[in-house]
């Protein structure tokens, strides 16, 4: 949130997560450099550094994908969520070092114009064991490159979060081409069981934890309210934690009622920045900070606060005895509701 | 299979050397009809949102018009 676009939105935690990011990268750099070379010492420099990079932004790219399932399923690992955008730019770095290489290497020493000739070095395309898996790699790198160079606020309001969110789901074509890649490039060369194995791991662990959260989400959208007339039975009040939310869907509509000071209040789910899950989110300074990217909203209006403008609906709640009730009309986005006292 | 690769490769070239040129324009001048808070962004912001303005140059081109006609 700001007046002007900043070049990167860094906080002292950011700043952290962003260092230990560096530090990591270097340091598989480093061990697989050393490893490589105790193992094989004939092994050129190019090659070390194709494989090192290639081979991280893979591991990379994993973790990217499963921090969003992991954060659904458990709350401690949201943090590594706040710090994804992050995570994506330096995967796309180590990416296109793995393919700058890869083309200086096998494409550029030549009279043809390498990227001509990442297409057309090899032209059987009919083989599976002799594909040129070269294409495969470039049409991933060029998806994370979008994803990675509209990985900035100004694109989020820009493109609108629809399309920007269309569009970075593209990450999942880029991981479905990059598999290919592998499988089909470095196995042709060096057919090694225990990659493969690391690789369909790794696929099990990406499907099957988006399988798990994808059913955790499904419970959520079934979790039956009761009533009668205006008002709908949600929980007791004692199943909410303090300063924290609980989502509900109401009518088809995902509402989150937070609890804190003493209160009650109930606002629309989606954060209008990038459709982020405000109920995962918690009260910071007496907002509602989405985990996302931090936006923040009063919890008795569903306002940004002042000078921003952002706005979600609002919902009345009441408390009979210990058990909540919401009334399932939603308010007009940023209208006040006097918050339910316990 | 060449002349395949040759379109696409082309459709490609072409879609990046219009990015660039859209870029140019939009980055310094484009950008602020459309979004308020590129008024005061600083040039090294500017530069830095270059590639992804290359990258999504459409979806710009039909804000900028949309901002035009209304």
């Amino acid at each position: 949130m700001g007046l002007d676009y900043q070049l990167v939105l860094w906080n002292k935690f950011k700043k952290t997560y962003d260092k230990i990011i560096v530090l990591a990268m270097l340091l598989y750099v480093i061990l697989f450099a050393a490893i490589t070379l105790t193992f094989n010492s004939e092994t050129s420099i190019e090659t070390l550094i194709i494989r090192a990079f290639g081979s991280l932004a893979i591991i990379m790219l994993h973790i990217i994908l499963i921090i969003g399932p992991l954060s659904r399923l458990n709350s401690s690992f949201l943090p590594i969520l706040y710090n994804r955008r992050h995570l994506g730019v330096s995967m796309f770095i180590a990416a296109l070092i793995h393919g700058g290489f890869s083309i200086f290497q096998f494409h550029a020493l030549g009279d043809v114009n390498p990227i001509y000739s990442i297409f057309t070095s090899n032209m059987d395309y009919g083989s599976l064991t002799n594909f040129p898996f070269q294409v495969l790699g470039f049409f991933a790198l060029l998806i994370l490159f979008v994803l990675a160079s509209t990985s900035h606020d100004f694109f989020l309001s820009n493109l609108s979060a629809k399309i920007w969110k269309r569009l970075h789901m593209m990450v999942y074509i880029a991981y479905a081409l990059i598999i290919a890649h592998v499988f089909l490039g470095a196995f042709q060369q060096e057919t090694s069981t225990f990659t493969i194995g690391l690789l369909i791991t790794g696929f099990i662990i990406v499907s099957g934890l988006h399988l798990v959260s994808a059913y955790k989400e499904h419970k959520v959208d079934k979790t039956s309210t009761n009533g009668t007339e205006n008002w709908l039975k949600v929980c007791d009040i004692s199943e909410i934690e303090e300063d924290r939310a609980k989502i509900f869907t109401i009518q088809n509509e995902r509402v989150a009622i937070f609890k804190y000071d003493g209160k009650l209040s109930a606002i629309h789910n989606v954060c209008k920045h990038q459709g982020g899950p405000l109920g995962e989110g918690k009260i910071i300074d007496g907002c509602i900070t989405c985990p996302w990217h931090g936006y923040q909203y009063l919890p008795h209006n569903g306002q940004s606060p002042p000078p921003f403008t952002e706005k979600v609906s609002t919902y009345q709640l009441k408390l009979e005895n210990k058990t909540v009730f919401i009334n399932p009309k939603a308010f007009d986005e940023g209208t006040e509701v006097e918050p339910c006292k316990y | 299979m060449e002349i395949v690769v040759n379109i696409i490769l082309a459709v490609l070239g072409m879609y990046f050397l219009i990015g660039i040129l859209f870029g140019l324009y939009f980055l310094f001048k484009g950008a602020t009809k459309i979004d308020p808070l590129m008024k005061d962004t600083k040039k090294k912001v500017r530069i830095l949102l270059f590639p992804g303005i290359i990258a999504t140059w459409p979806f710009l081109i039909k804000r900028l018009f949309k901002s035009k006609s209304l």
